[in-house]
Formats: structure tokens, C-alpha cells, sequence
């Protein structure tokens, strides 16, 4: 912070003091304008830069010294808890050292190594959804409009995915590579190499978006992903005694090569920054623009902890870079027209099915790991996560009342037909993981061949529960009583989001993983599953009394009529 | 004459936003075949009015009667009476312009559905844009979309918050002329606007609102 920031925060002055009227000399009457009336003059982004960030100052309310010192709890706790888990990862990785099975041995070289390939998926990912390089839409409008360098105005812009791409990959990779066993050198290699790898290909990214290209970054995006569930698939299959151990070298074996490969990703890194900073003049401001408006829409939807709106803002985003879909005819009446448009989706959107088959080697991983008593809620959880993307649907019935409202059928009716394709993909999830719920993936067999199948019914049926919730819950109600928590009052409703979807599968496996029997599971998701379709509406409820009231009036009516005895005549 | 059965019945509507008095007393009887125009300023409570008719806002006291039924948003009969172009109205990112109104028309069960949906594309002059999505159309197309929605089904009541807007002149005219034929078949209509022409060539009644939706001009029954 500059002095005068701080003199102007210090002296309570709000903003800068308005500059003295100009006085403009009077012109003779014209009877035309030239435009602009005077010579244009180049302007200076830096200047430009000062002047925005004078601004900024000038409303903060606080210096960064008041901040740090209101907020000296919570770094003391950062670095106490910061401290016990690398006195942790220390100690496991020296216990973990001394394993020389080769089944530590071959865990230990492929957990790293699926941890940066997905680092580099992610890099990729979220690199083309944003930009790499953003600008916000207020900039969009008046800055880039400006005859002002783009590039002096950008440059700044790219330093911040780079560094994000390299610090984030480094620590987790870090740290599965400890937690294995690894050597601190080829610690040091692998983590060295995940975070100049994802940088490069962040600097790949923005290179490639100021030339409007992204078929390099899908094909790469995708050999990444590729590569990373290859080799969680080939750890699951290791950790279940299905594939030979001694196929997978030992890591000092491969270090080299990853030592090669950091610094080939650092060079490509430097080389791929100056290429983009000449090209920067060219980017165009849509692309700018649109990855700064999703960041705000993102932020905005982070701030209520609003994740379904952070998922309908990237559908919607989806949706319209798509554009265009080949219409097809629906089928049936009624409610069945509602069902066979959501089987129809699936033709439509079959990547959804990736995550499908992914969230299915989670119970057999879980399994093969040896936490068969946890599976029922770490599978259920990852087949939430996994059945969300065919709730959409009901995620747009819900989420506001005008397509419900133009559909003729109580609101429970829309619910449960809306849930009709999902549970039928549950059910063959819960079918084809059921054989992972008996023990199959483990030495022995730990529950009965019925036992076993109970569990995978009852995780398929979380799992789908805990999707609905999670798509269908409402809003933080900011009108509510707020909760006094240590970050200041909070709706109770915005506590309650971070837990959406967590709480039904927790709630309906519950029993199971306590060792009761499965009915008391199936109980509690037949519990839930009539409150989740809406049962307990009260206006519904009401508007129906009425219906029941007023047929039964009618009906009372029509007796007394029938049963009238008419005057005798005389 | 004996009066014609009201499709519509507001009696002694009130809302109120905290201490703000929105709408007070507010009384409307709407017949068959008639179609009342709400005018007035901003903020006089058109749109309120319309809120607490179709159930999306629950009025703080007095009575919203379609059809002698309580109306309630999520009653399913008062669904497949009262067709609706408000501001909430949401699409599905993923299906397209002529797949909405597919789903429409076959939720409420019409019997060719394929008929009524092309009729109502050509109309709305959404034929060239029948397979974009809706995120895709420009606000005019997903206005003209909105309309699509509430003319491919059944309905004994429309209602309409500013369905001028965003229209060009040629689609407010087509507008018009549709809604008098709507109203000519018998068609209850009830809508807020503030555009001439449809109050001039639509409108049977005129409400105008003023301060807390008092009625300044016209009559509500």
C-alpha cells in the first residue's frame, strides 16, 4: 500500500478529493462540430493502473496491519493445524519407508503420478472455462473499448493462474507422495513436476486463447483425465490383488524421467508466457469478458454458498457455447411425457455416464482398501456427486415455480417423475456394485450374498436421495433469525448448504454402517423420501382440504335434492 | 341480463412488504370472454396483483377465486386453468425451442400434439430458431418463447405481466390481434401493461391503479 493510501485511510477521508472545477472558455457559435475535437493522445496503461488501484485505496477502511491484527486467531490456528499435519505426513512417511512390499512399491509410484495427471486435467479444465486470462465486464465495457494497449493492460492477468496452477498441485501432490512412502527426493520430482507441468499447460491455454483455438486443449484435457483414472483404476485393481504388483518399477527407478519432465515444463512454461505476451494486443474481449462475468456469477454464488447455482450457472454456460441441438419428437401424455424427455437426456448427454461409471469403482476401491464398513457412505456420497448431472430437470422444476406452474400435476407428481430416470440408473448402479458390497474386492467375503445386496440397495437409494436433496434445496433465507457463529450472525439455512445431499446419505446409511439391520436404513429413506417429493406442502395440502370440502358440500347437496319429498297435491 | 359466471374472483386483496402497503383492498371480478387491463405507474402493484392471483405471492388477506377454486400455485387444477407469462418464467438449458413446447403441449395432454406445436412455432415466428436452446435466443425470441408456452395448452384464464415487453412492433401487433381472438373464443384474460395498442384493441375493461393498488379509474366488478 502506497503512502498516500495510507495517509488517506489514516485521516478517515473516504476518497480523493474532488479536483477544482475547469472553467471552459467560451466558444464562438459554430454551426458544426469536428469529433473528437481534439488530437488524440496515447494513454498510459500504468498510469491507468495507479489511478485504479489510488481509487481502490482510497475506499478501503482498513489498513492490511488492522486486518491481520482482527484476524491473528485464525492465522495462529492456520499455523498450528499447518504444523501438525506436516509433523504427521513426516512421521507417515518415515513409517511408510520402511514398507518394501510390492504392493507399497507400486501405490507409491502410481498415487503421484494419478495425482498429477489429474492436476493437469484440472489445470485444463478450469483454464478453458475462464480464459486462462479474464477480464471483468466493467473492463470489458470501458477499458477494452479504449484505444488503450491490451497487452500492457493484461500482462498482469496471466500471473495469477500461473501461480495458482503451480501451488495448488504442489502441496496435494506433496503430500499423497509422504503419506505413500516416497523418498523426499522423488518427492521433491514428482510435486516439482505436477506444478511446472499444470503451469505450462495453464500458459498453453492462455497461448491458445489468444489465437480463438481449444481442440489442443480438449484432446489434452482429455488424455489427462484419461490417464488419471487409468492409474486409479490400476491402484483399485493392485489394492484387490486382481492385477500383479511387480509390473510397476519403483520410483527411483522412474525419477529421472520426472526430474526431465519438470524441467522441460518449466522451459515450455517461459516459452509459451513470451509467446502469449506478444500475441496479448489480439485476445478478444467476448472471451475476456465471459470467463470475468462467470468468475463474478461464481463469486456471487460462493458468497451464499449456493453451489446448485454455481452448477446452473456452468450448465447454462454449457448450454449456450452449444447452441443448437437436433430437436426430437417427446413421447406419451401426461406425466409419461415428463419421464421420457428426461430418457431422452440421456441420449443427449451421455458424458454424464462418465462420471456414472467412475462413481462404480469407488465401492469396489473402498473395498479393496479393507473400509467395507464405510463403503455404504463413501459410495453413496460419490454416487450423489455422480447422479446430479441427470437431475437436471428437476433441478430447473424446482428451482423457481413458472415450468411447474404451466405443467398440470401436483408438485409431488413432478418430483417423483422427475426422479423416475435417475432411480432407474441407481438401481443398476446398486446391481452392478453390489458384488463389492459383499467383499468380493477383499480377501473374504464380509457380509452374506443377501446381506451384501441390502447394502448396495440401500447406498444406491442414499446416493439418489442425497442428489435430490441436493439439487432441490432452496436458498439461504436471509429474512430468517440468524445463528451467532465465530464469523459473525449467519442464516441457518446457509450453514445447512454445505451439508446438502451429505445429510441424506449419512442419515440413510447410518444404521448400516452402525451394524443394524438394513430395514431400519430402508425406513429412513422411505422417511425421506416423502419429505423430498414434497409431500408436507402445506398450500397443496389446503387447496385439497378445500377440493375434498366442497365435493362433499356438493355431494351432500345432490342427496338432499334426490331425497326431497315433494308437497303433496291436493 | 343475469351476469355471466366470473372465471376470476379477487375480493378484498391486501399485500404489504414489511411496514410498505402494496396493494390494499383490491376487488376484480373477471368474466369469460372479457379481458381487464391493469395500468398505472411503476410501483402502483400491476405486478403484485398478478403475483397474489396466481399464488406466487401469498396475499396477506383476501380471497383469489379461479373458477370457484382457491387459487393456489401448486393445485394442479388451477395449473391446467390458468396459463401464465410472468417474469419467473424458467427454461431447461438443454432442450430446445420446439422441445418445451412439446412437453407442454403433451403434459397437458393434447391429443396431437405435433399439430398444435407447429401451429404455435409458426405463429410466434420461432420456426428458424425451433432447434436453438433457449439460452441462446435473443430477450424478444425468449419473450415470444414465453407467449409459445402459455398459447400451445389449454386454458380458461391468461394472465399477463407486460407481455409487450421486448416485442417489436410487428410482434406487439400480432400480439394484439391474437389476444382479441383469445378473448373473442371465450378466453378470460387479465394483464398488466402499459403499452396503448392492447389496451386500446384488447382490453374490454380498463383498471388503473394508483397508491396501495387502489382502483383510480375503472371499475374491478
Amino acid at each position: 500500500m502506497s503512502k498516500k493510501s495510507r495517509k488517506l485511510i489514516r485521516s478517515g477521508v473516504p476518497a480523493p478529493a474532488a479536483a477544482e472545477p475547469v472553467v471552459v472558455p467560451a466558444r464562438p457559435p459554430r454551426s458544426f462540430y469536428f469529433l473528437p475535437e481534439s488530437e488524440p493522445v496515447s494513454v498510459d496503461e500504468a498510469d491507468l493502473h495507479e489511478l485504479m488501484k489510488l481509487w481502490r485505496h482510497g475506499r478501503a477502511t482498513r489498513t492490511i496491519g488492522q486486518v491481520l491484527s482482527d484476524s491473528y486467531v485464525t492465522l495462529f490456528s492456520v499455523l498450528l493445524v499447518g504444523a501438525m499435519v506436516t509433523s504427521t505426513v513426516i512421521n507417515a512417511q518415515h513409517g511408510m519407508t520402511g514398507c518394501e512390499t510390492e504392493a507399497c512399491n507400486a501405490s507409491r509410484l502410481l498415487l503421484p503420478t494419478a495425482m498429477a495427471f489429474g492436476s493437469f486435467a484440472l489445470a485444463l479444465g478450469l483454464s478453458r472455462l475462464f480464459g486462462p486470462i479474464l477480464a471483468s465486464a466493467a473492463e470489458g465495457s470501458w477499458l477494452m473499448a479504449a484505444p488503450i494497449s491490451r497487452r500492457r493492460l493484461l500482462r498482469g492477468r496471466l500471473v495469477l493462474p500461473l501461480v495458482a496452477a503451480f501451488v495448488v498441485p504442489l502441496p496435494l501432490t506433496l503430500l499423497v507422495g509422504a503419506m505413500g512412502g516416497m523418498d523426499w527426493w522423488s518427492v521433491a520430482a514428482w510435486s516439482s513436476a505436477a506444478g511446472f507441468g499444470s503451469s505450462a499447460l495453464v500458459a498453453l491455454a492462455a497461448s491458445e486463447q489468444t489465437r480463438e483455438r481449444t481442440l489442443l486443449l480438449k484432446i489434452l484435457q482429455t488424455l489427462a483425465t484419461v490417464g488419471a483414472l487409468a492409474i486409479g483404476l490400476m491402484v483399485v485393481a493392485m489394492a484387490g490383488n486382481w492385477l500383479p504388483t511387480q509390473t510397476v518399477a519403483e520410483d527411483s527407478a522412474l525419477r529421472p524421467a520426472v526430474v526431465v519432465l519438470g524441467a522441460v515444463s518449466l522451459l515450455a512454461m517461459i516459452g509459451l508466457i513470451v509467446a502469449t505476451l506478444r500475441r496479448l494486443e489480439l485476445i478478444q474481449r467476448a472471451r475476456l469478458v465471459s470467463g470475468g462475468s462467470l468468475v463474478s456469477g461464481m463469486q456471487g454464488a460462493m458468497f451464499a454458498l449456493d453451489f446448485g447455482l454455481i452448477r446452473d450457472i456452468l450448465v447454462e454456460r454449457r448450454a449456450m457455447a452449444k447452441g443448437h441441438v437436433r430437436p426430437t419428437k417427446g413421447r406419451g401424455l401426461g406425466i409419461t411425457a415428463l419421464i421420457w424427455r428426461d430418457a431422452e437426456r440421456l441420449r443427449r448427454a451421455p458424458a454424464a455416464f462418465i462420471g456414472l461409471g467412475v462413481s462404480l469403482l469407488v465401492p469396489y476401491a473402498v473395498d479393496a482398501l479393507r473400509l467395507s464398513q464405510l463403503n455404504p457412505l463413501i459410495s453413496g456420497l460419490a454416487l450423489t456427486a455422480a447422479l446430479v448431472p441427470f437431475l437436471g430437470s428437476l433441478r430447473v422444476l424446482t428451482r423457481t415455480g413458472g415450468l411447474a406452474r404451466s405443467m398440470p400435476f401436483k408438485t409431488t407428481e413432478i418430483r417423483t417423475a422427475s426422479m423416475a430416470v435417475p432411480a432407474v440408473l441407481a438401481a443398476f448402479w446398486g446391481a452392478a456394485a453390489a458384488p463389492a458390497f459383499v467383499g468380493i474386492a477383499s480377501s473374504g467375503a464380509d457380509r452374506s450374498v443377501l446381506d451384501g445386496v441390502s447394502v448396495a440397495v440401500i447406498t444406491a437409494v442414499a446416493g439418489l436421495f442425497g442428489a435430490v436433496r441436493w439439487v432441490t434445496a432452496g436458498k439461504a433465507d436471509y429474512s430468517a433469525p440468524m445463528m451467532a457463529t465465530a464469523s459473525g450472525a449467519l442464516p441457518p439455512t446457509l450453514i445447512f448448504n454445505l451439508f446438502r445431499g451429505i445429510d441424506m446419505v449419512a442419515l440413510i446409511t447410518a444404521p448400516v454402517i452402525l451394524g443394524a439391520d438394513p430395514i431400519w436404513s430402508a425406513a429412513l429413506a422411505a422417511v425421506v423420501f416423502i419429505g423430498l417429493r414434497g409431500t408436507f406442502n402445506m398450500e397443496e395440502m389446503k387447496a385439497e382440504q378445500e377440493a375434498a370440502q366442497r365435493e362433499m358440500a356438493a355431494s351432500k347437496a345432490a342427496r338432499a335434492e334426490k331425497t326431497r319429498i315433494p308437497p303433496p297435491k291436493r | 341480463m343475469a351476469r355471466k359466471t366470473p372465471v376470476l374472483k379477487i375480493a378484498g386483496l391486501r399485500k404489504a412488504f414489511g411496514p410498505v402497503v402494496i396493494v390494499d383492498g383490491f376487488n376484480l371480478e373477471v368474466a369469460a370472454g372479457e379481458a381487464v387491463a391493469l395500468t398505472g405507474r411503476n410501483g402502483a402493484g400491476k405486478s403484485t396483483v398478478l403475483r397474489c392471483l396466481i399464488g406466487v405471492d401469498r396475499a396477506d388477506e383476501g380471497t383469489v377465486e379461479v373458477n370457484g377454486i382457491r387459487a393456489s400455485e401448486t393445485n394442479p387444477q388451477i395449473r391446467r386453468d390458468v396459463a401464465t407469462v410472468i417474469d419467473d418464467l424458467d427454461f431447461f438449458p438443454d432442450l430446445s425451442v420446439v422441445e418445451h413446447l412439446d412437453l407442454l403441449a403433451r403434459a397437458h395432454g393434447i391429443p396431437d400434439p405435433d399439430a398444435a406445436v407447429d401451429e404455435v412455432l409458426a405463429e410466434v415466428q420461432l420456426v428458424p430458431q425451433s432447434g436453438q436452446l433457449p439460452g441462446t435466443l435473443s430477450s424478444g425470441q425468449r419473450r415470444r418463447l414465453a407467449l409459445a408456452t402459455a398459447f400451445v395448452r389449454p386454458r380458461k384464464l391468461l394472465v399477463l405481466d407486460e407481455p409487450e415487453q421486448r416485442l417489436d412492433t410487428e410482434g406487439l401487433a400480432w400480439l394484439a390481434d391474437r389476444l382479441v381472438a383469445e378473448r373473442e373464443r371465450g378466453l378470460a384474460i387479465v394483464m398488466a401493461t402499459h403499452e396503448p395498442l392492447l389496451v386500446e384493441k384488447v382490453a374490454t375493461r380498463v383498471v388503473r391503479l394508483g397508491d396501495r393498488g387502489r382502483v383510480i379509474e375503472g371499475s374491478g366488478e
